[in-house]
């Protein structure tokens, strides 16, 4: 073998490093260290973006809604704020993309990526998830398998229903704020709903349970995971309804809202994490619960 | 004329040749971590609430249940996924760029006399990680060229068969010097308990990113 078909070995080790260069981590780290010498800028993603496919990069916050989202229409208005057209436009696009391709997620990928892309990645992929999807595009796709992503996770934050009735109000928001036990500003990464001990609280979508446990902080605490990077977590509660790994649906009673953990008082702490960083939930509400001053953490 | 640029390009294999077999191992390192970092996060998430639930025992303590918080926790499983890869190429993908080549024969050879006289079987952590990860590399790079060729040319038995032949020859050409190399090295190895524990779990990992 030595010295026999230097060109295919040339070749194929040519192929190897690009690949490395624009699919991994480590080839990441050496284009950064090499724009860092040459004083360039990096086109490299940060590394930890090359997990779940590339597609785990938190959007930027959305516009303020004008009014209800009807749940079949929560992907277009995902998409709609991306590409900055209204959801009445994307809509029907989306859905008829989704007829030709079989899946939301590949329909919204023929958005972003262009119908060849998404029908090749159909052909290619394990499943019609987004990350198999992703996994199947070249390097190239880089850009707007993020945009679809993106796109993906507003959608799912859209579709989210809320865990206590409307007319539980808010006692703390999101945002940065003096914290009423520690005293230091820190940012409250949800919202704090003032529910009675006992209340039911309902999953806000349909996902598995990713953690039910209990600490002296958050209390008896339960995330739930409903795909496309989209994850609500629940605190403070009296009980737990369901366990690690449980499937569950929209509306199902998961939890009694109580007065677990580091608090002044009961109440619900309910937050959204869009791939891994906390969002405002009334970002994807129209119809905001009343503000009252009450129990916090 | 054209035998020279063979013989020039022949004459530079010990560059491209290393650097081909470490970036081919890489991208199966990458491929597999990548498979499996859904479960690192819900390994991770196991630990934090194991923590948290001691952590917040005590008021001293308390604090550290913020320390990977709710919002840290993703962040912090994708770093474990990172920095699991970034160990398994320094254990098996950067020794490769040492590759020094004999004849096929002679390879061949070696590599059985190898196998025969390595009894321990953390001694065939390496090996058998640097195959299977070499494997699912060469898959990886045979999938991205298709890909490639396909949304260029739009040309789909063009692209299938560029797949197919760029896999066969991974396969044939790279896959088996990465491992004979590891193999070679497994002898001379140190740090064995800690390679079989970061290895162990990439072997499965590149098991089932093999398609």
């Amino acid at each position: 073998m030595k010295n026999r078909l230097p060109f295919l070995e040339l070749a194929l080790s040519a192929l190897c490093l690009w690949a490395g260069w624009y699919r991994t981590p480590a080839g990441a780290l050496v284009r950064s260290v090499g724009a860092w010498l040459l004083g360039t800028r990096s086109t490299a993603r940060p590394l930890l973006a090359y997990f779940g496919a590339g597609t785990l990069v938190p959007p930027r916050p959305p516009p303020l809604l004008a009014g209800p989202v009807p749940p079949a229409q929560a992907l277009a208005y995902g998409a709609a704020a991306l590409l900055d057209e209204s959801p009445a436009a994307v809509g029907p696009r989306l859905r008829a993309a989704a007829d030709r391709l079989g899946s939301d997620d590949a329909a919204l990928l023929a958005l972003f990526c262009g119908e060849d892309a998404a029908r090749f990645a159909v052909d290619q992929a394990r499943s019609s998830a987004l990350d198999d999807l992703a996994r199947a595009l070249p390097p190239r796709s880089e850009g707007c398998i993020g945009r679809t992503a993106q796109a993906a996770m507003l959608g799912g934050a859209y579709a989210l229903g809320w865990p206590l009735p409307a007319t539980v109000p808010i006692t703390s928001p999101f945002g940065v704020r003096e914290h009423p036990l520690l005293g230091e500003m820190r940012l409250h990464t949800g919202v704090d709903l003032g529910a009675a001990v006992g209340t039911p609280v309902r999953a806000v979508g349909a996902g598995v349970v990713r953690r039910a446990s209990s600490d002296g902080i958050n209390g008896r605490i339960l995330i739930l995971d409903h795909g496309r990077g989209v994850v609500t977590t629940y605190c403070h509660n009296d009980v737990l309804l369901v366990r690690d790994g449980q499937h569950v649906d929209k509306g199902q009673i998961v939890a009694r809202s109580g007065g677990s953990g580091r608090i002044t008082g009961p109440h619900l702490h309910y937050q959204i994490d869009l791939a891994g960083e906390p969002v405002d939930p009334l970002r994807f509400r129209a119809q905001h619960p009343k503000t009252a001053t009450g129990p916090t953490d | 004329m054209q035998w020279n640029v063979a013989e020039r390009v022949a004459r530079v294999r010990w560059i491209f040749l290393p650097l081909g077999l470490c970036a081919l191992v890489a991208v199966g390192a990458h491929a597999a971590a990548d498979v499996v970092s859904e479960r690192v996060l819900w390994a991770v998430d196991r630990v934090d609430a194991f923590f948290d639930w001691i952590w917040s025992a005590w008021s001293f303590t308390a604090p550290l249940v913020d320390l990977v918080g709710l919002t840290q926790r993703t962040w912090f499983a994708r770093a474990v996924a990172l920095a699991w890869e970034l160990a398994a190429d320094a254990l098996i993908a950067v020794p490769l760029l040492g590759y020094e080549e004999r004849d096929a024969s002679v390879e061949w050879q070696l590599a059985r006399d190898l196998l025969r006289r390595t009894r321990s079987p953390l001694r065939l952590v390496r090996p058998v990680a640097t195959l299977l990860v070499a494997l699912a590399g060469a898959f990886s790079v045979a999938r991205m060229v298709q890909g490639s060729l396909q949304l260029a040319l739009h040309v789909w038995w063009l692209a299938s068969l560029a797949r197919a032949a760029v896999l066969i020859a991974l396969l044939v050409l790279l896959v088996p010097r990465a491992a004979f190399r590891s193999l070679e090295q497994a002898r001379t190895s140190r740090y064995r308990v800690v390679a079989a524990v970061v290895l162990a779990p990439l072997i499965l990992a590149a098991a089932l990113s093999l398609r």
